[in-house]
Formats: structure tokens, sequence, C-alpha cells
């Protein structure tokens, strides 16, 4: 069984889809039906429990809706098994608003965890990569400790940066900016400008509520509600 | 007057759908929970099979922790545990091999007994305490942490990743452990035989070498193989149930333990049964 042959996202779309958490409660999404601005920096907005985050969710394929089509290009995720969306879960990094660290695996290992299962490339390679980014992001000596012996802050920083790893074409990030800090918050914003410049990295959705770097990422804004998206061509919070 | 009877004809008939509802609810929540575990059984061996990046060694790697933590750390406890059960075995039937044969049926009574009952019993009972509350608690808390979906996005099955290798690690890691029990027990048992009836190293084995039959190694496997299979597979399937909340993990746990223990305990009452059936029907007292 063997994954899809994907070159490239070219078309996202929601068609009638309905999502709730539990059978039977009131739905997060109800007959959402749109297409999704592609080659962009988006701002995902709502009001709060508008189900931003679970917007993302449904775009990154961690939850199917219930009823309804997920479109990437023209190929229905919803009947993708695990293995044939391969291809694509590899093109999308996912940053989590918490959470979403291996406990039992150094930052380091969690780093290059998708590296490694993935054999992109030599150990030592994937090491040396990780220490450029602790480097860079000023954690070396918080590199080899788990999870549970660092800050908040830096568990958020290593989602982020581990969202990055494996050089995706779509970023999706759920409030990547909170309780990281000033000065990486910064670097996180000028990582993302140099791997668009780069050609790397084509499309980025985030929720965010630090408007100051929304702003800095020149993001556009998508407004979504329970059955409708609405897209806002300006500059978010401009 | 015809209004009240009316209305107590509704009442029964209210009652009795009420109470085949009640009666069926439980039977068809039973098949849906089979069902479901068989369905997490085949995708995970199937994601297992056709994964292509995860090679032998992340499984081994997963595999061989489960082994340790199962097998090897359970090895104090199973050693007082066998000792003690093949000891008390033989001190209690002391008086009674006497009377039905004297010290030559003491190695029946061993096979029968610890191999074949006790052994495959007791070991699953230790491993649904020790370790199948810890892997139920501890993929309970990988779902809240987030960690299952983490895996996702890295394009790693958590189905191949975390349930396969637990499984396969927990039915080998049964295997051995049930084996080293029976050595012990077996050992144990003739530490108080030789203590209070003299009898003699030689004699023990050839008595236990007369007892033990080609069927035992079949049922030895079938047994403890099966009962590491249902505590491992119980303990991931309750794990995963878990959706957000930390206090989810702790009831999962509960319930792992609870499932495994009716599940062995029946699994090894029904293969006991038909083991004896068909012992019964070769010696032709049931046709």
């Amino acid at each position: 069984m063997s994954g899809v042959l994907f070159d490239g996202f070219k078309r996202l779309r929601f068609e009638n889809a309905c999502f709730a958490y539990e059978a039977g409660s009131q739905p997060i999404f109800d007959d959402l039906t749109c297409d999704l601005p592609l080659g962009k920096n988006i701002f995902v907005a709502g009001q709060s429990g508008s189900g931003q985050s679970t917007f993302l969710k449904l775009l990154a394929v961690l939850v199917q809706p219930q009823s309804g089509h997920y479109y990437i290009n023209d190929l229905d995720t919803t009947e993708m098994s695990f293995e044939e969306f391969l291809p694509i879960r590899l093109k999308i990094g996912y940053s989590f608003d918490f959470g979403g660290l291996i406990a039992n695996r150094t930052l380091q290992e969690n780093l290059i965890l998708p590296l490694l299962y993935h054999k992109i490339c030599a150990e030592e390679e994937a090491i040396e990569r990780a220490r450029k980014l602790a480097e860079h992001f000023s954690f070396v000596r918080q590199e080899h400790k788990r999870p549970a012996m660092v800050s908040g802050g830096l568990r958020k920083l290593i989602c982020v940066l581990r969202a990055f790893i494996l050089n995706p074409e779509m970023v999706v990030l759920d409030d990547p900016f909170t309780g990281v800090g000033a000065d990486i918050s910064r670097k996180i914003v000028r990582m993302i400008q140099e791997r668009r410049e780069a050609g790397d990295l084509k499309h980025v959705f985030l929720v965010s509520r630090e408007e100051t770097w929304v702003r800095e990422l020149n993001c556009e804004t998508l407004l979504i509600s329970r059955n409708a998206v609405r897209y806002q061509e300006e500059r978010a919070a401009s | 007057m015809s209004a009240q009877q009316d209305a107590l004809e509704r009442q029964s008939q209210l009652s009795f759908w009420t109470l085949i509802e009640r009666l069926g609810r439980p039977v068809t929540n039973t098949f849906a929970y089979t069902w479901q575990v068989w369905l997490m059984i085949y995708l995970s061996f199937r994601a297992a099979f056709y994964d292509q990046a995860q090679g032998l060694r992340t499984v081994f790697g997963v595999v061989s922790a489960q082994i340790y933590f199962t097998g090897w750390q359970a090895m104090p406890l199973i050693t007082v545990l066998a000792l003690a059960t093949g000891g008390i075995i033989i001190l209690q039937s002391s008086l009674q091999l006497s009377l039905i044969g004297g010290a030559s049926m003491i190695g029946n009574l061993l096979i029968v007994v610890v191999v074949r009952e006790v052994g495959p019993l007791i070991t699953a009972l230790i491993v649904i305490a020790r370790s199948g509350t810890a892997v139920a608690s501890e993929i309970g808390n990988m779902r809240v942490n987030r960690e299952i979906e983490a895996l996702e996005t890295m394009g790693i099955n958590p189905l191949s990743y975390i349930v396969f290798p637990r499984i396969l690690g927990g039915v080998i890691s049964v295997l051995c452990l049930a084996f080293y029990f029976n050595v012990i027990a077996l050992t144990g048992g003739f530490m108080v035989a030789r203590f209070i009836k003299e009898i003699p190293f030689s004699f023990y084995m050839d008595s236990l070498a007369q007892a033990i039959a080609i069927e035992d190694v079949g049922l030895f496997f079938l047994k403890n193989g099966f009962s590491g299979f249902i505590i491992f597979v119980v303990a991931c399937y309750q794990g995963l149930l878990v959706k957000q909340s930390p206090h989810e993990v702790p009831q999962v746990t509960t319930k792992a333990v609870v499932n495994s223990i009716i599940y062995v305990t029946t699994f090894n009452l029904a293969v006991t049964t038909l083991w004896y059936l068909n012992q019964l029907m070769r010696l032709g007292l049931v046709q």
C-alpha cells in the first residue's frame, strides 16, 4: 500500500463539511463549503470558541469531518488511508497550542524523530541540524532534557521548530508565539520569512493571540464561523 | 375504568420493552466493544506490515523496552510467587498424595496444577497488575499530552509505532515469564518435597518427565500467548479511548484491569474445559 503521487498543494477545499467532537453534540462546523487561499500567510480568526484550533486540525487532516469532504488538490482526504495520505502529510508541518512533545524523549530526540523515522538523513546529520537550531534559538543547555524538565515556552518552541524540520511546503501553527518571548517570536517570524524566500515554504496558516507577530508576517485574514469562511485580502490587524 | 386499564397495559408494555432494552444493551455493548478491539488489532498489524518507514530497528527498540518493563522487571515478584506456589502445593497435598499413590503422583500433580492452570493464571494476573495498568495509563497520558496526534503530524502511524510493538513485546514477555514461573514453581515444589519427604532429585525429575505430555507444550503456548495478547490489546485499546482530559486516565486504567481479568480468566476456563472434554472423549468416557 503506497502513498499517492503528490507534487504540491494546488487546491484546498471543504465541501459540505460537518464536524463535532462528540456525536450528537452541537457541531463546530456545519455544512462548511469553501476554497482556501494558497501561497500566503493566513491568519485564521474568529470569535472565541468558534473553532479556530479545530479548523487548523481539519486543515492538517488530524481530524476528519464526520460528513462532507476535504479535498487537497483533487484528492478526497476523507477517503484516504494513513499510508496513502503519508506523502501529503510529510509536506504539512503542524504545531500544537500546548503539548505535542513525546514525553520520554529529549528535546533533541523530539526534533530529530521525524528525520530519523522517515530516513531523511543520517543520524549525525539530523543531530547537527538540531544542534544548529538549538544554537540559533538559544537552548543548547536544555537540548538533552526531557519536555517535563523545561519551561512551557521552550516546549512550545520545540513543537514549532519540529513543524519545520521536514522542510514542509505548508505549515499550520496553532498559537505559536504565546509564551515563547519576544526574541524567540522574532526569530520564528524571521525563519518563516527566510523559508518563504528560499521557496521551501509556500503556505502558512496560523492562529495567534499575538497581533504584533501576525502583523509582522503580513498575514491576511480568514474569518471562520460555523458554516462559513470569509477571506479578507487586507492585512490582518492593520 | 377503561382509561385506567389502558394506562396499566401501556405501563406493562413499557416495562417489558424497558426490560428487553436493559438486557440487550450490555449484549450490544459487548459486541461493539469486541468489534472495535478487533478493528484496532487489524489496523495496527496492517499498519505495521505496510509501514515502509518503520524499520525493524524502531520496532525492536519499543519491543525490547516492553520486554524489559514487563518481563525482566517482573522477575523478582514472579520468583517469590512461584516458589511459594510450588511449595504450598506440595505442602498441602503431601497428606492427600500418600492416600492416592504416594510420592509417585507428585509430577502429575505439579504438571496439572502449576503448568496447566496456576502458572498461566498467576502470570497473567501479575502482568495485568504491573504492565496492563502501566500501558493503559501511559497511552492515556500520551493522548492527553497530544503525543498521539504529534506522531500523526510527523507521519508516524500511532498504531504501528505504539500499539503493535506493545502487543508483540507483551506476548513475548508473558510467554517468557510463564516459562520462568513454571521452572521456579517446580523448583520450589522440589525443595519442599525434598525437605519433608526426602525425595531424591532424579526421582522428582522422572516423575515430572512421565507426567508432562507434548500437548502441554501446545497448551502452554495457547494459554500464555493468548493471555498476553488479551492483556496488551485491552490495555492499548482502553488507553486510546481517552479523549482529552487527565481525569479519564485512571478510569480507563481501572477498566483495562477489570476487562483483562474477566477475559483472561474466561479464556483460561474455556481452554481448560475444552481440554478436559477432549481428554474424556479420548478415554471414551464421553461420546
